[in-house]
């Protein structure tokens, strides 16, 4: 059996249709020209039986609830007492208001959406139809003279006797890709430094988040604040979010190379934005003096200096050296002496 | 029998009768008055003796429930329990009213469970030991009358990292967790808050004033007595119990309603 | 010919004259579509999208895609006076200050979910049923590209309200852009224009979300199906079924019947969840502030396995020559790289290793293809460890177990349950081809047994097709159903339908069988 159906053939014409009625003009056409043919149909319910009348008033209560449903919809819509009113179970409008907007919206679409398929199921005959594929590439004289075409176009335009031509339309071609992309380049911003610095300095004050500054005597063991550089849109900067942790009586820090003494009697300040991934990590536990980050479970240990102990981080919280001013508030005695946050590239 | 018959009372004698009734109610309410002016310091007294019957009933329930682990004079016990000196009644009061304490076993955490005590002998057991040694005092009055959006921004910056935006709750290391808010009345959020419990980092008045505390328990209590807006809460779990729902009931729900679809009538 | 006939036939040649597109018209609603349920999972997709631009349309009217700080002064008390992104006190205002704003929210971002898993189910099917295999590469890497873009479309999307959550996920975004060896630093500020988070992310993820991408999935459907229509529906093998014709149904009127009710009980399913579920609640979690965070913030399910494999993913970082390759890379840019890449070009891996060059129509049970449907567990597997990761702090939680033993968990898991369900799947696959066979060969099991004179016992078996003089079954196996049971062969009468009280005539379901006995006498092919 070939690619091509051999039934199918243009001989239906228009003085064919005459005699015919529609159900047999679209068979005929269906079969001779769209290459379909329906092998059975099968009426579920016959209009007059007691199954047809039954079903058709199933598909009517399903539009009728659809119906009934948008008028409940707009009823409520307007004229329900939606005002939202926090801290008190016993006024219920509002949280009433959305659930049966929804319930109303959903009964409406699911009427019409049932009645249509009972319609379909219940009253429109069941039919079963068969369409032939004619393969999927085209035929061969398409192909043949297709690529002849082609192939002509090519030649008449000259393009492959011309190298000069060639080139230079390559060039030109070349040339507009990059207008194309060229004016993108306004999204581009030299990086610098910007990654390696904070608003911390020497002098900057810490300060809570309303900006008012930490003394030592602010905190009891055990005690952490999330202190910003008191400095003008410091604590809005989101790099500079730092913790400062009272230690308890008895925990002692295993300082790092280099930062021995960046702490303030048993105060020390540590990055609040995690090395991994930049969450803020603040859930401290005072007693085994872990910190975890809520986004990927990372876990440091400020008694190991915020190592990472457990989980995908691989750097320890950068520390920020502070001391007390002559005024008794914490004041820190430099930025950072690290990046702080996820790692990158030109990072050492 | 014969009854004796009593006389009509006279009209003088009615109008009598009332005047006396009025002239008792004034000498009654006189004798309280004073009654009440004399009698006030005695009654601070009075105060002060069924306190130190707090602290004798304390001491003695401490001596039956706590002495085991926390030692003789509240001195603890090495790798047993810490000394409770300097404690207050605010870390009594939450570690026993939430059934923390007694604990039943070392653990990498003590978890709350039904209270063994009553809250009169809870408060008893605290008078014990803010007598002994001082320390952080629950304010009395309204614990939740603070502003509720300032409560809200120190709530999601010292809070919710552990408990999660709306006190639900989460996991800490190592198998310990945040609890929930669930059930956390004023004084417990405020004695929790004070006492730093356990993991818990402390905030002391400096840290965090008392109207700001109070601040922070009205947004706790406050979320807590509002109904979601939205329908069912899921929770208040944010995109894992969505996720489930999606699966669940969306999925679910279509892939019936392919079937019926589908399925031949 | 009555009235409205008159005017339906003017208005029909008023549009032909001037578009001549009788015929095309008349082809289309004659075009046959098979009917298995399964095949209408994609169309739940479909109309997923179209709910989509429905009511992210509505939302676009009150939503205000600004960094520009506000304080707040709307109807949500516990947050007012508080100093907030105009992107987020819209998406308050659209909450409680919109009448029926909330409920139409809620349905945007339920049908965002929706979107993407019909998408993943749509996806699994056509994989296990073999429908990607030549003709059909093309739609597959249509449907791969439709994903990914379902994901950064969601994504996006989850970003805009500049809540709490969604800045964390963003910051979470901008570190992996950072991640990425020689050029993160550049990418990421080519994205944010400035230090996280900047002004500018909103405005720009606005956008994409409104503009540039669903642009992109318009055009990625319209393709798609237009080659669903070139290359016609595949089909399940059976009775007619061959790989040179479609049984079904005709487009018009039966199949827009059905598409149409889906479309309507896809809605009425969103429109319920938007109503009585509460999702993404941005009131509860505050605006974004690069200090703050929740205990347990997760992004939505679709992208929670990305999230589950970084919090896999060992302490692993690589310096070299003072630069840095972030832990993050890996897990993030190369694992769904790579993933992906496999996904997309699995139809010409098969059909390389298996020298498969023919067309295919008929589609595959997948126990006849058991190597197939086991890589399909064993993706699966890994995918669920990956997405069960993702929530591992909520199940530490809510089940008591320890966050580092979730974590060990996970990483051993995913290890060690890829293989396993493969070769459970596996042998399951060959379990049931072998059953299959059996029944062809002995036919089903009657329930009745019978003692022998010798005194033996056998269940006597009634065969499917004519037996050979060994008593065994002729019949092959067609690559489609076998009848297991005896009502499966028309054996037994079906029921009379009716809840109460019965609404069929026994008659009529002798007719029903009747026809049916005919039929099944009877080839599809007219032409045979």
């Amino acid at each position: 059996m070939s690619d091509r159906d051999p039934s199918r053939s243009r001989d239906l014409t228009v003085d064919d249709l005459e005699e015919m009625s529609d159900s047999e003009r679209f068979r005929a056409a269906a079969a001779q020209l769209d290459d379909v043919h329906v092998l059975s149909v099968h009426n579920p319910a016959p209009p007059d039986s007691k199954l047809g009348r039954r079903a058709e008033r199933k598909v009517a209560a399903c539009f009728l609830l659809t119906f009934v449903s948008v008028v409940a919809f707009i009823v409520i819509f307007v004229a329900w007492p939606w005002e939202f009113s926090p801290g008190d179970h016993s006024f219920f409008a509002y949280w009433t208001y959305t659930p049966a907007l929804g319930i109303c919206m959903a009964l409406a679409l699911f009427g019409l959406g049932a009645g249509i398929v009972l319609w379909g199921k219940l009253l429109m005959p069941h039919e079963e139809a068969v369409e032939y594929r004619h393969g999927n590439r085209s035929d061969e004289l398409d192909r043949q003279t297709t690529a002849a075409t082609m192939r002509d176009a090519l030649v008449t335009t000259g393009l492959p006797r011309r190298k000069l031509l060639r080139r230079s339309l390559g060039l030109a071609g070349g040339a507009m890709g990059l207008l194309a992309v060229v004016p993108l380049g306004g999204l581009i911003k030299n990086p610098k430094r910007a990654l390696f610095t904070t608003p911390w300095k020497e002098g900057a004050r810490l300060v809570r988040y309303d900006g008012v500054p930490m003394r030592p005597q602010d905190m009891e063991p055990g005690a952490l604040e999330t202190v910003f550089p008191g400095v003008p849109g410091g604590t809005k900067s989101a790099d500079a979010a730092t913790m400062l942790i009272r230690l308890r009586p008895g925990q002692q820090i295993a300082s790092r190379k280099g930062q021995e003494g960046f702490g303030w009697g048993d105060y020390v300040a540590f990055s609040k934005i995690c090395t991994h991934a930049g969450c803020p990590v603040s859930l401290y536990e005072q007693q085994t003096g872990r910190i975890l980050c809520p986004c990927h479970q990372s876990q440091f240990d400020v008694t190991l200096d915020a190592k990472p102990v457990f989980g995908p981080a691989t750097r320890p919280l950068p520390m920020l050296p502070i001391t007390v001013d002559s005024e008794g508030f914490f004041v820190a005695r430099s930025d950072y002496r690290e990046a702080i946050g996820p790692s990158f590239w030109e990072r050492p | 029998m014969s009854q004796p018959t009593e006389p009509r009372p006279s009209r003088l004698a009615r109008l009598r009768r009332r005047a006396s009734g009025v002239l008792a109610l004034g000498v009654a309410l006189g004798a309280v008055g004073v009654g009440y002016a004399v009698l006030a310091p005695a009654s601070h007294a009075q105060d002060d003796a069924n306190q130190s019957v707090d602290v004798r009933m304390g001491e003695q329930l401490y001596n039956e429930g706590c002495i085991t682990c926390h030692g003789r004079n509240l001195q603890g016990v090495h790798d047993r329990g810490p000394s409770l000196i300097g404690v207050g009644e605010a870390a009594v009061y939450f570690q026993v009213s939430t059934g923390r304490m007694p604990a039943v076993r070392q653990e990498a955490q003590v978890a709350a469970k039904k209270p063994r005590y009553t809250e009169e002998q809870v408060n008893q057991i605290a008078a014990y030991v803010q007598v002994n040694g001082g320390g952080p005092v629950i304010p009395s009055g309204d614990l939740h009358d603070g502003d509720v959006a300032e409560g809200g921004e120190l709530f999601r910056l010292n809070c919710a990292s552990c408990h999660n935006f709306a006190g639900r709750g989460g996991a800490l290391s190592s198998g310990k967790q945040a609890p929930s808010l669930a059930n956390a009345n004023d004084k417990i959020i405020y004695s929790a808050m004070l006492t730093g419990p356990q993991n818990m980092p402390v905030f002391n008045d400096n840290q965090i004033s008392p109207d700001q505390k109070r601040s922070i328990i009205n947004y706790v209590q406050t979320l807590k007595d509002t109904n979601d807006p939205g329908g069912n809460g899921l929770g208040r779990e944010g995109p894992v119990p969505e996720g489930l729902v999606i699966w669940v009931v969306g999925v679910g729900g279509l892939v019936a309603a392919l079937l019926w679809i589908g399925a031949k009538s | 010919m009555s009235q409205n006939a008159n005017i339906a036939d003017q208005t029909a040649n008023w549009a032909d004259e001037r578009l001549g597109a009788a015929g095309a018209l008349r082809k289309t609603a004659n075009k046959v579509f098979p009917t298995h349920w399964s095949f209408m999972l994609g169309e739940i997709a479909l109309y997923s999208f179209l709910i989509l631009v429905l009511t992210g349309t509505y939302l676009t009217l009150f939503f205000d895609a600004s960094m520009a700080e506000v304080r707040y002064n709307g109807s949500y008390t516990p947050l007012r006076g508080i100093e907030m992104s105009r992107a987020y006190s819209s998406t308050l205002n659209i909450s409680f200050d919109v009448r029926g704003g909330l409920v139409i929210r809620q349905i945007h971002h339920w049908a965002a979910l929706l979107f993407v898993a019909a998408i993943v189910v749509h996806l699994l099917r056509t994989f296990f049923t073999g429908a990607f295999r030549k003709p059909r590469e093309l739609n597959w890497l249509l449907g791969v590209g439709l994903l990914v873009m379902g994901l950064l479309e969601g994504f996006a999307g989850y970003s805009l309200p500049d809540d709490l959550l969604s800045g964390t996920g963003l910051r979470i975004a901008s570190a992996i852009m950072l991640s990425i060896p020689v050029v993160g630093t550049w990418v990421y500020f080519l994205v944010f224009g400035t230090e996280f988070p900047g002004t500018e992310i909103v405005g720009r993820l606005y956008i994409a979300h409104v503009l540039l991408v669903p642009g992109i999935i318009f055009a990625l459907i319209a393709l798609h199906l237009a080659l669903v229509v070139k290359n016609k529906h595949t089909q399940f093998p059976g009775r007619g079924r061959t790989e040179r014709n479609v049984v079904g149904v005709r487009m018009i009127p039966f199949f827009a019947t059905k598409g149409g009710g889906l479309f309507m009980v896809v809605f009425a399913m969103l429109a319920l969840l938007g109503g009585v579920a509460q999702i993404n609640p941005i009131w509860l979690y505050g605006p974004y502030n690069p200090a703050q965070v929740s205990a347990g913030s997760q992004p939505d399910w679709y992208i929670g396995w990305l999230d589950g494999s970084t919090r896999l993913w060992p302490s692993w970082e690589i310096h070299a020559f003072n630069h840095t390759i972030s832990p993050l890379f890996w897990p993030t840019i190369v694992m769904p790289g790579v993933i992906f890449t496999l996904l997309a070009l699995y139809p010409f891996i098969e059909a390389k290793l298996t020298r498969d060059k023919a067309h295919h129509h008929l589609l595959q049970r997948p126990r006849d293809v058991p190597v197939r449907t086991g890589l399909g567990a064993m993706s699966i597997a890994f995918y669920l460890v990956l997405l069960m990761s993702g929530g591992n702090d909520l199940i530490a939680a809510e089940f008591d177990i320890s966050l580092n033993a979730m974590t060990w968990i996970g990483r051993i898991g995913l290890l060690v349950a890829p293989p396993i369900a493969y070769w459970v799947t596996y042998r399951i696959c060959l379990g049931l081809q072998r059953h299959d066979r059996e029944v062809l060969e002995h036919g089903v099991e009657t329930g009745i047994v019978k003692r022998l004179p010798h005194g033996e016992y056998i269940e006597v078996h009634q065969p499917l097709g004519p037996v050979d003089e060994h008593g065994h079954g002729t019949l092959e196996y067609a690559g489609t159903g076998v009848p297991k049971r005896l009502n499966q062969v028309s054996g037994l009468g079906r029921a009379i339908r009716g809840f109460f009280s019965p609404i069929e005539e026994p008659a009529a379901i002798e007719q029903e069988q009747e026809r049916e006995r005919e039929l099944a006498g009877r080839p599809k092919d007219p032409q045979s």
